[in-house]
């Protein structure tokens, strides 16, 4: 029998609701299962409402399911808040006196812990009691955790051994639903979050200076970032300001070293001067915007794909930029290193588009993440100049790119000027340098266009097509399956390489289906704007949600089934 | 041997007759040739306004930007090789308005390059606006009843930071602007000099004439640089007399010394490693 369950843990911020959470999906992997889990928190540090919802399953998952199994309520109210969401033959596990009644568990998880050692463990006791519901093996929670305290202390291993073994064997006899046979595997790929996969990539790119002002949801990739700089060739600044941050990168890269910068809309929106100056002066930067909803401070800890139409005109007038937008942990990786490469070789900036849901959620990449054994550098120096002391940064020629120099680094004088210059990087009001060099930036695009890659397409020759970008992979991918379960004829396209533009590659998937519809997570179908300004197509209807959640796969279901 | 002239360009010059800016330029050129600075070896980062437009009238390696971002562009330049010499051309708009956040965290963060603050008290670029260093008062086209907000004090400021080079020139004395610049450079750590500088343009009060009057230098007054709270009270003087020089001197480890990671070395020199990656993303 397919396995697929779904556990919601819910309290207040400050509960520990991740040190649960972190526990099942380490278990869930270890024994070879696959995970999506998703982190849905407040704007807040202690109090509220948060959750952790993790949907375990034997077949890959890449999308949350609403429907919850087992709710491990930490307080009152978050029972009261998500008991609706419990399937018929769910279970609530919460910490109350008074013993087990209809689909309430009593876990004493306070005094269980007490018991084990100290309040402290309470978690731990919520893990053992989860797992023992669902039938797992308590070896690979006693693994975990003696990977976790083994070095710490042995007091606290013991403390949370016990913990383990109490929750467990609290619940051993109670009937659940999600109980299944555990068959422990090897596992089928890496634990990853979007903000790990992005950081990673960008060490995999090269990249040796990053400088953020925090913001949620971007500050992840930069923490995880700051962490390494033991590690690697790595400085992690954390700047005055978003204005700061984006103008060090470009600073860094002006020097010559590879350099990126995180935010969300929000700081964006302050990073948009220096995008300009980064693609006035050639300079190459990749910037992250993890999205979130807005406009101005908007949901703080939400998800959003409202930006599109933003990064792809921020900054004033016109100029070359590549936008790439990761759907999961593994494109996240891969698109991030590539954007470095990309930034580079053009000199341009690239700014990748990620999502709340994306940076926060965690899935098994089963494809192994490779960092590129080599770096291709597109610098040029003395040695390769006819005359170094002629050298102009900005000379013309077809491809529009200039062999770049770097400051200090030899005779030829490097100038790089926000004003607009002439080919030596002194500023200039001539008309013909104007024209010139408007000419010169625009005539990178189609070698630009070129590196696009095309969409990927799931189930090709559908009559009808879910198209989508970003964090909406996984669940579009998999509710064009439900739909395919009801005799429809779907399938579902998902864009990563969003600017510029893939007209053709996109014109040509989007004829060979009798209608298409894009999922997005705005409120005016951006992609679908933008698909008809470039292709002439227009979508045949819209499922849109922007209310701050990400998708749910039967709820893009339902949405397409409203047109049908 | 650099010469002055090493630095000479043909692109021409854009301030007006008479500026400021032309005894700083040339101070900034004695001071490199002394120092056996080529222009080669010599990065100039620059914000927006006239004074920003210095790195375009010698030669040089440059990056003119953005209003108020030399700093952090100068921070991050330095982040990826700290063995740079980084002169920054500033304005008191530039510096001390649009980029003030920048003004104080780069001190706080004691980056190891030196600010020229051409500061002539008023707006040139956009025509004669007030400036942050303008005094409460000035009638311009903007401000016709007057400057209401009172005068930044960049020394104050940079001195309350930390500051461990503060030192204000006169661009009417370029014998001693030129010394000040090069125990700038020479000074490691971060080093302000602001500049006293008439505008003939907008500033019909703060003229050459009016500076020669009344600037006077505190090594011939036999000032201690290493008393910050000296420098402090000699900040807060401006009226009849202004004092000029050094007001405070001290080392203490710059940003990129006190990083770790680049103790090896500037962090551009360093090798790619990417098994050192792969074991990372295997282990996961």
């Amino acid at each position: 029998m397919a396995v697929d369950i779904t556990i919601k843990i819910a309290g207040e911020a400050g509960q520990g609701i991740q040190t649960v959470g972190d526990f099942l999906s380490l278990v869930c992997h270890k024994a070879g299962l696959y995970l999506m889990a998703i982190n849905d928190f407040e704007s807040r540090i202690r109090g509220g409402y948060s959750f952790f919802q993790i949907r375990v399953s034997d077949r890959p998952v890449f999308a949350p399911c609403p429907k919850v199994n087992l709710l491990v309520a930490l307080n009152q109210k978050s029972c009261d808040a998500y008991e609706h969401e419990l399937t018929g033959d769910g279970l609530i596990m919460i910490d109350i006196p008074d013993g087990n009644s209809g689909n309430r568990i009593a876990l004493p998880m306070k005094a269980l812990a007490e018991k084990a050692g100290g309040k402290i463990s309470a978690n731990t006791v919520a893990a053992g009691a989860c797992l023992g519901l669902m039938g797992a093996p308590i070896g690979i929670l006693e693994e975990i955790l003696k990977d976790q305290f083994g070095e710490k202390s042995e007091d606290v291993l013991a403390m949370n051994l016990s913990a383990a073994k109490l929750g467990f064997e609290h619940v051993g006899d109670i009937r659940f639903s999600g109980k299944f046979e555990w068959k422990p595997e090897t596992p089928k790929g890496i634990l990853m979050d979007g903000s790990k996969a992005i950081a990673l990539g960008a060490l995999a790119g090269d990249c040796r200076v990053t400088a953020f002002y925090p913001m949620s949801p971007a500050t992840g990739i930069m923490t995880y970032l700051a962490s390494l700089t033991d590690d690697f060739p790595l400085v992690v600044e954390q700047a005055e300001d978003e204005i700061a941050a984006v103008n060090m990168v470009i600073g860094a890269s002006f020097a010559g070293v590879r350099a990126m910068t995180a935010t969300s809309g929000g700081g964006f929106c302050l990073m948009t001067e220096g995008i300009g100056l980064a693609a006035i002066t050639e300079t190459p930067i990749v910037v992250v915007n993890a999205q979130r909803p807005g406009p101005a401070t908007g949901l703080p800890t939400r998800t959003a794909q409202g930006d599109l139409m933003f990064v792809i005109n921020a900054a004033q007038d016109e100029f070359p930029r590549f936008v790439l937008a990761p759907g999961t942990p593994a494109e996240a990786f891969e698109i991030t290193a590539r954007a470095f490469h990309l930034a580079e070789k053009y000199q341009v900036p690239v700014i990748i588009l990620a999502d709340q849901t994306l940076c926060d959620s965690i899935c098994i990449s089963e494809k192994s993440l490779k960092a590129p054994q080599t770096i291709e550098r597109f610098i040029t120096d003395d040695s390769r100049m006819e005359s170094p002391s002629e050298y102009n940064r900005y000379a013309v020629n077809p491809s529009g790119i200039s062999p770049r120099a770097l400051p200090c680094n030899g005779k030829a004088l490097v100038l790089a000027s926000g004003n607009e210059h002439e080919e030596d990087g002194h500023i200039s009001e001539a008309i013909s340098d104007r024209i010139l060099m408007v000419d010169k930036r625009k005539a990178k695009l189609p070698a630009m266009l070129s590196e696009m890659g095309s969409p990927e397409i799931d189930h090709e020759k559908s009559e009808i097509l879910l198209v989508g970008w970003g964090s909406g992979k996984g669940p579009i991918q998999e509710a064009a399956g439900l739909l395919r379960k009801e005799g429809l004829s779907v399938g579902s396209v998902h864009m990563t390489d969003l600017w510029p533009f893939p007209a053709d590659a996109v014109t040509r998937i989007l004829e060979t289906c009798k209608r298409f519809f894009v999922v997005e997570g705005n409120s005016t179908a951006q992609l679908g704007r933008l698909i008809r300004e470039q292709t002439g197509m227009a979508h045949h209807g819209a499922v849109l949600k922007y209310d701050g959640r990400p998708f749910f796969p039967d709820e893009i279901a339902e949405g397409v089934r409203k047109y049908l | 041997m650099v010469t002055v002239q090493d630095f000479d360009c043909t692109y021409e010059n854009k301030w007006c007759p008479g500026c400021g800016n032309f005894g700083i330029l040339s101070s900034m050129k004695e001071a490199f040739a002394a120092l056996d600075l080529p222009p080669e070896k010599l990065l100039l980062i620059s914000g927006i306004g006239q004074a920003a437009k210095t790195p375009h009238f010698l030669r040089c390696n440059l990056l003119h930007s953005l209003h108020g971002r030399a700093l952090p562009i100068a921070t991050g330049a330095k982040m990826a090789n700290h063995d740079l010499t980084i002169v920054v051309n500033s304005g008191d708009g530039d510096c001390y308005g649009e980029g003030g956040n920048h003004f104080m965290n780069a001190i706080r963060r004691n980056v190891d390059l030196t600010l020229l603050v051409h500061n002539n008290k008023v707006y040139g670029l956009t025509k004669g606006q007030a400036s942050p260093t303008s005094d409460p008062g000035t009638v311009t086209k903007a401000q016709p009843h007057g400057v209401i907000a009172e005068s930044f004090n960049p020394l104050a400021v940079a001195l309350s930071l930390g500051a461990g080079f503060v030192a204000r020139g006169f661009s009417g004395d370029g014998e001693q602007l030129t010394r000040l610049i090069q125990a700038g450079i020479r000074h490691k750590g971060f080093a302000l000099i602001d500049i006293a500088q008439p505008c003939v343009s907008f500033n019909r009060v703060n003229t050459h004439a009016w500076y020669k009057k009344r600037v006077y230098d505190l090594e011939t007054e036999n000032h201690q640089t290493d008393d910050l709270q000296k420098a402090l009270a000699l900040s807060f003087q401006w009226g009849d007399r202004i004092p000029t020089g050094i007001f405070f001197r001290k080392e203490t480890p710059t940003f990129t010394e006190r990083l770790g990671i680049i103790q090896d070395g500037p962090i551009i020199s360093r090798t790619h490693d990417p098994q050192k990656l792969q074991d990372l993303l295997s282990a996961r």
